[in-house]
């Protein structure tokens, strides 16, 4: 036990490192790539100046527009690129130490608000469609492995393949085609987290419209790890009924019931949690396609629309948390790994 | 008319498949004989062949799958609005070859187009070859259009008949002056006609035009109604917004997804497996290092560097290629590499090759590697199915191949605005999309089933 906290620890210790190359590496790409703030900034005045026409709009035509050498230090400093690569950066970091993330140049509000008005609706999302894929994968997979090669087996093999092959978001668009009115059934809302007259429905009618609202994005959300978590469930399950506990436990002349879920089920479960580091990334940050075809206005809506904006600061503090909850994850679900299974030793 | 189309389509499909499963084997195998290398499988690889064979699902979808994609590389030829051959009086020319080659060569010029004067056609741009077609099946169409152009004709000399007034204007006294040089204009047009119809008359016009006569990269503007039209009789699967025909835009993406999907396999192999293998070879120092920058690089969220370098230049198949694969291709592959080399190195053939003096490189390269092989090639399929899925996601959000190319995320895009009311924007490539992926993960399954196979022993 001694040198698995060492290990974890190291592990721990490891996280700054990481952390501080990708940012840096995301930062120095960012102040590389032209097309920043300036740029659309100078961008703006130039139409700007065209739209007046007259004199000043034929000045611009004639020479490339410069804008004043006073001006453009203001505009640097204001989006904070009058400092060197390394410096800026220095500052920036310096900066997410004290939880100052800057202010965002779209919303013109901190960072941390704008990602913090996001997290709730990504979270529910991402909570009911991690819960969700576990209700359905686990009985699946338990299943399946009970009747490994039955015609059962292989017709909800063809699901899950055809689970596998279709992206979430797509998944999503078709049952929004199917479903949500215009040319077949109309059972479900295109998108949005609620209906616009929310705050008048009833109690009932609340919860009934919350659900409408929820029920495809949570589908696309449960396609992503559909497959590959109900074929884990099946492959560690069939393992551990060919194991020789398990031949121990029916010699003893348990129930079949018995021995699958008591003794089987407990130990197939553990390769589940190995994803649980991914799921926690998945849960904060939304998976932004998803996001953008049902129009959830989540966090992963927020970090994309701030790369085609080219907001960095919210670039920036998106992929602070991100990074975070990944590097983070990852020791997590070993933790819990080596908790539930004693024979996993780490660090040795 | 429709029995003949399905004929055409099973006598297509009937010479792809020869091609693809006797023809291009045997010639494989054939120039490596004559190279002079042992074109002899392995015992061991035999065996494992013979046993994705059995696997039915996965072989036959293998089949389709690979006898489709070596088809759509000659797509120019089936689905195409240029025709493969055609001939006017002592004109004759292959307008969908010249295609396929210009695509083929293409750093070089490509070929000047057909233009209509030159195939009895009124006009001065690219002959419209399914006017031709029809015409030739339907000479009355000769009649109807130079009936249009005799109305014409006698309504101008109707108006021209009033003469100005003597103090006409100088602007009315000008449109009546431009009325009359229109006139011989549309005589020289109608002689044209006569001319044309005789030709076809006399035998002297031929046409063959590819099974489904459209093009994915025409707009179809003058099709009665707006854009985008619903599946038809004409095109299969209606067209898009900009009114391009549907089918034709979907059997290309095909070939593109595919074609992208295993380049980019390829090259991701290439760097994984240089990578992987020093990674495992070595161990140590090198490893610890190289895991680490491999952390950070899987890391980084390479939709978004890709989205922020796309919005910088304009990305081309061949930089969204190498950015696919610089920044995701070669990570997934490295992993499984370097466990395999792991595994390998303690192997007493590998201390006999170090023993003998073979160098690291070739150790690596020529003795390893191919003990190795079975995670590459079970990896392979799914590695397309997630290619193909960036590549779709990416075209969707606007940030992939560049304007114009035919792509599924593309229509999915357009698909997306026009939800309610044109469902086969969305339905159509999705279902291609997921049939496409289906056989290939059909494919992988069976292929992993064959060459790495896990059998489960319980008791009942």
């Amino acid at each position: 036990m001694h040198g698995m906290i060492t290990y974890f620890i190291r592990r721990l210790l490891l996280i700054p490192v990481t952390f501080i190359a990708i940012t840096f590496l995301v930062y120095f790409m960012l102040r590389v790539v032209p097309g920043g703030p300036i740029e659309q900034a100078q961008l703006q005045i130039k139409m700007a100046m065209m739209g007046e026409g007259g004199s000043s709009g034929m000045a611009s035509e004639q020479g490339e527009l410069q804008i004043p050498a006073a001006a453009m230090a203001e505009l640097k400093k204001y989006y904070h690129l009058d400092k060197s690569i390394p410096e800026g950066y220095a500052r920036w970091l310096w900066g997410i130490c004290r939880l100052d993330f800057g202010r965002s140049y779209v919303y013109s509000e901190p960072v941390l608000d704008v990602i913090i008005s996001k997290f709730p609706v990504s979270i529910y999302f991402g909570l009911i469609g991690y819960f969700a894929s576990w209700l359905i994968c686990v009985p699946l997979g338990v299943t399946k492995a009970i009747r490994h090669k039955s015609g059962y087996d292989t017709a909800t093999s063809i699901i899950v393949f055809l689970g596998y092959s279709i992206p979430g978001f797509v998944a999503c668009l078709m049952l929004m085609v199917l479903l949500g009115g215009g040319s077949y059934l109309d059972i479900l809302p295109l998108g949005g987290f609620r209906s616009e007259n929310w705050a008048q429905l009833g109690f009932f009618a609340k919860i009934a419209d919350q659900l409408r609202h929820t029920a495809i994005p949570v589908l696309g959300y449960v396609m992503g790890g559909f497959a590959t978590m109900t074929i884990l469930m099946k492959n560690s399950l069939l393992d551990n009924l060919g194991a020789d506990y398990v031949r121990t436990a029916f010699a003893k002349g348990l129930s079949e019931n018995r021995v699958l879920f008591v003794h089987a089920m407990r130990n197939s479960l553990i390769p589940m949690t190995v994803g649980i580091g991914h799921a926690l990334g998945l849960l904060f940050a939304g998976s932004f396609l998803i996001e953008k075809t049902c129009n959830i206005q989540g966090m992963g809506l927020l970090s994309f629309n701030s790369v085609i904006q080219r907001d960095y600061p919210v670039i920036l503090g998106t992929l602070v948390f991100l990074v975070l909850i990944r590097l983070m994850g990852n020791i997590f679900s070993d933790v819990v790994w080596a908790l539930i299974d004693p024979r996993i030793r780490f660090g040795k | 008319m429709i029995v003949l189309k399905l004929v055409e389509t099973a006598v297509l499909l009937t010479a792809g498949h020869l091609f693809t499963h006797r023809a291009l084997p045997s010639l494989y195998v054939k120039t490596g004989a004559a190279l002079g290398f042992d074109m002899k499988l392995a015992p061991h690889w035999e065996k494992r062949i013979k046993r994705f064979k059995t696997i039915k699902r996965g072989y036959y979808s293998f089949l389709i799958i690979t006898t489709l994609f070596v088809m759509s590389l000659f797509l120019e030829f089936m689905v195409n609005n240029k025709p493969l051959f055609i001939r006017y009086g002592s004109k004759v020319s292959f307008p969908a070859v010249a295609e396929w080659t210009d695509q083929l060569l293409f750093f070089k010029a490509p070929r000047p187009m057909n233009m209509k004067a030159d195939f009895g056609q009124i006009g001065d741009d690219e002959v419209d070859y399914r006017l031709f077609a029809a015409a030739r099946k339907d000479p009355s169409l000769f009649d109807s259009q130079a009936k249009a152009l005799e109305a014409e004709i006698g309504e101008i000399r109707r108006q021209l008949a009033v003469k100005p007034a003597p103090r006409a204007t100088p602007e009315e006294l000008q449109d009546y002056r431009d009325l009359q040089e229109i006139v011989p204009d549309i005589e020289a047009e109608l002689k044209a006609l006569a001319e044309a119809k005789s030709m076809f008359a006399a035998g002297k016009a031929a046409i063959l035009m590819p099974v489904y006569p459209y093009s994915p990269r025409e707009h179809l503007l003058d099709m009665p109604g707006r854009p985008p039209h619903r599946p038809g009789n004409d095109h299969l699967l209606g067209t898009d917004d900009s009114g391009t025909d549907v089918f034709a835009q979907l059997v290309y993406g095909f070939r593109t997804s595919m074609s992208f999907a295993l380049i980019v396999s390829i090259l991701g192999y290439l760097i994984g497996i240089v990578v992987g293998g020093v990674m495992g070879y070595f161990g140590g120092w090198t490893d610890i290092l190289l895991q680490r920058f491999i952390e950070i690089w899987a890391s980084i969220p390479f939709l978004f560097m890709l989205i922020i370098i796309a919005s910088m230049v304009q990305p081309t198949f061949l930089l969204l290629v190498s950015l696919i694969v610089l920044l995701q291709g070669w990570v997934g592959i490295s992993y499984y590499i370097r466990g395999e080399f792991y595994r390998e190195k303690s192997r007493d053939y590998v201390h006999a090759a170090v023993a003998m003096g073979a160098s690291e490189w070739s150790v690596m390269m020529k003795h390893i590697l191919p003990n190795s092989l079975v995670p590459l090639v079970t990896f392979a399929p799914f590695s397309i199915v997630g290619t193909i899925g960036s590549l779709v996601s990416l075209d969707f959000l606007g940030f992939g191949l560049p304007v114009g190319t035919p792509s599924w995320g593309v229509l999915l895009d357009q698909g997306m605005k026009y939800l309610k009311y044109y469902p086969h924007l969305i339905l159509t490539p999705s279902i291609a999309l997921a049939v496409t992926l289906f056989m290939v993960v059909m494919v992988g399954e069976a292929v992993r089933e064959a060459f790495d196979p896990k059998v489960f022993s319980r008791l009942r």
